[in-house]
């Protein structure tokens, strides 16, 4: 055992205790290390945003004379205007620029991205089977994807064809939210792996990192 | 209280208990659980090898946060050991603020790790020559469009304020056409906005590294091949460490391979307990019925 002398080591040791012993119950340790968590990282990203992304992208052009950069600073102050009820209809200037400027350059490569190509990937074509087992899947993904789309098609009663090929929609989807759970679990687990790992190796020099 | 009523009511501070000693015990205790290549992993480690040396670069953007780091630390280690010792530059770069800390950690250490095994200087890493680290930049769709044209236009310096033009790679690296693939290790929903702007405009090919929580809405994505290799997790992780290490790219096994066998037990575990807790389940309802 090699217990480390490093203060911030045991500052994040001592932290990452602190909040464990949530496990056990609601605590004033738990408490306090989740209020200095939440401090911390407002205040990270406060100063992180303004030397970063506010004065190299605004207040420094502006000094330097590039007055054109009044337009983002007037947009993006009429956001404040939502808190002085006189003015408050300004904002809607800023969220309309957001809006049309966002849904201008997302909706075609949205559709592009997001449909035409997954679209593609659902066609199955004579060349899907020059492997055998890539055919297969092809077949049970155009399968899965028919009978999930059926499911929710709401226009019709779901009885006969339509019930038997929803019904197996729903078993589709129920695999897909199995695996997102099963994916899920193995993220928090990891997580608590790489606390172990912290707590075992650099703070009490027990494993080898 | 009847059997059944029990095994579906355990305390939770017992699982808690139990939890604890199986995250521990793999690493005192020799544990090896075969961990199989999944696809989308290979894929990766193929697209990566298949990159000749010294001509394109790769581009990572380290995208992830410190709570993430156990799951995307060792993949971007793995990453940036597999491209270094093929002699491929690589480009890095963040669009998450939390991350630059993280980047310049796993570069610092990957670069520490080459140089100390490097026979000479040919064989050690220089920075601005084997890799570039550009920074944190916010509005990140117009950013990733805008390096279509023009890195230098949307990062007039480095990390580190250095002229992005007196850079000797970033003379030669000027837009998507000089870069082989993105790989976005991310702990968010990054990788869907390279796969919409980028490579939708420019055919930027695009990997992804993602945690375990993300990783399933990606895999429509890499059958259609818009991904061109997908890390999910820590498992993928440590199948890219395996890779890895096998092909000599690497020296020792990576973090991630070790929790594996840590999280293997576990699944085994949780798998008990949801199977004990069904069956306290399905006996308790139909002692009700009866």
């Amino acid at each position: 055992m090699n217990i480390t002398t490093d203060p911030w080591i045991w500052t994040a040791a001592i932290l990452t205790v602190m909040i464990f012993s949530f496990l056990y119950k609601d605590n004033p340790f738990y408490k306090f290390g989740e209020h200095l968590f939440v401090g911390v990282a407002n205040g990270y990203y406060i100063v992180y945003y303004w030397h970063n992304a506010l004065k190299p992208n605004l207040f420094e052009p502006l000094s330097a004379g590039q007055f054109i950069y009044v337009v983002p600073l007037l947009l993006g102050l009429m956001y404040f205007a939502r808190f002085i009820p006189r003015i408050s209809w300004l904002v809607r200037i800023p969220i309309g620029f957001t809006i049309g400027w966002g849904a201008g350059l997302s909706i075609p490569a949205y559709f592009q991205a997001d449909v035409l190509r997954q679209l593609e990937g659902t066609v199955v074509t004579p060349a899907t089977f020059a492997d055998t087992a890539n055919g297969i899947w092809a077949i049970i993904i155009l399968i899965g994807v028919a009978c999930t789309l059926i499911y929710f098609f709401f226009s019709r009663e779901h009885k006969g064809l339509l019930g038997h090929a929803s019904r197996l929609g729903i078993i589709f989807i129920m695999i897909g939210f199995g695996a997102s759970f099963g994916y899920t679990v193995m993220a928090r687990v990891s997580l608590l792996i790489g606390r172990v790992q912290f707590l075992l190796g650099p703070w009490l020099g027990l494993i080898k990192q | 209280m009847k059997w059944y009523d029990r095994i579906a009511t355990i305390d939770r501070r017992i699982i808690y208990v139990l939890l604890t000693v199986l995250v521990i015990l793999p690493f005192f205790v020799k544990v090896s659980i075969p961990q199989r290549i999944m696809p989308q992993t290979q894929r990766l480690f193929d697209f990566i090898e298949s990159i000749p040396p010294r001509e394109k670069a790769v581009m990572i953007s380290f995208d992830y946060t410190p709570q993430t780091q156990p799951e995307c630390h060792p993949m971007a280690k793995a990453l940036l050991q597999h491209c270094f010792g093929r002699d491929i530059p690589v480009i890095g770069l963040s669009f998450d603020p939390e991350a630059p800390g993280l980047a310049i950690d796993v570069l610092t250490r990957v670069n520490h790790e080459i140089d100390s095994l490097a026979a000479d200087r040919d064989d050690s890493l220089t920075y601005g020559v084997d890799y570039v680290y550009l920074g944190w930049k916010s509005g990140r769709i117009a950013a990733q469009l805008d390096m279509g044209e023009a890195i230098a236009g949307v990062y007039p310096r480095d990390y580190f304020g250095n002229l992005i033009d007196s850079l000797p790679l970033m003379q030669r690296v000027r837009n998507y056409k000089n870069i082989a693939i993105v790989v976005i290790i991310a702990a968010a929903d990054y990788p869907i906005d390279w796969i919409r702007y980028p490579q939708t405009r420019y055919g930027v090919k695009v990997g992804a590294g993602l945690t375990a929580v993300m990783a399933p809405q990606y895999y429509p994505f890499v059958q259609t091949g818009q991904v061109s290799g997908l890390l999910s997790g820590m498992k993928g992780a440590a199948e890219y460490e395996k890779l890895v290490l096998e092909h000599g790219y690497a020296r020792t096994p990576g973090t991630a391979e070790t929790g594996m066998n840590s999280q293997s037990m576990i699944h085994i575990l949780i798998m008990i307990f949801i199977i004990l807790g069904n069956i306290g389940y399905f006996f308790s309802r139909r002692s009700k019925k009866g």
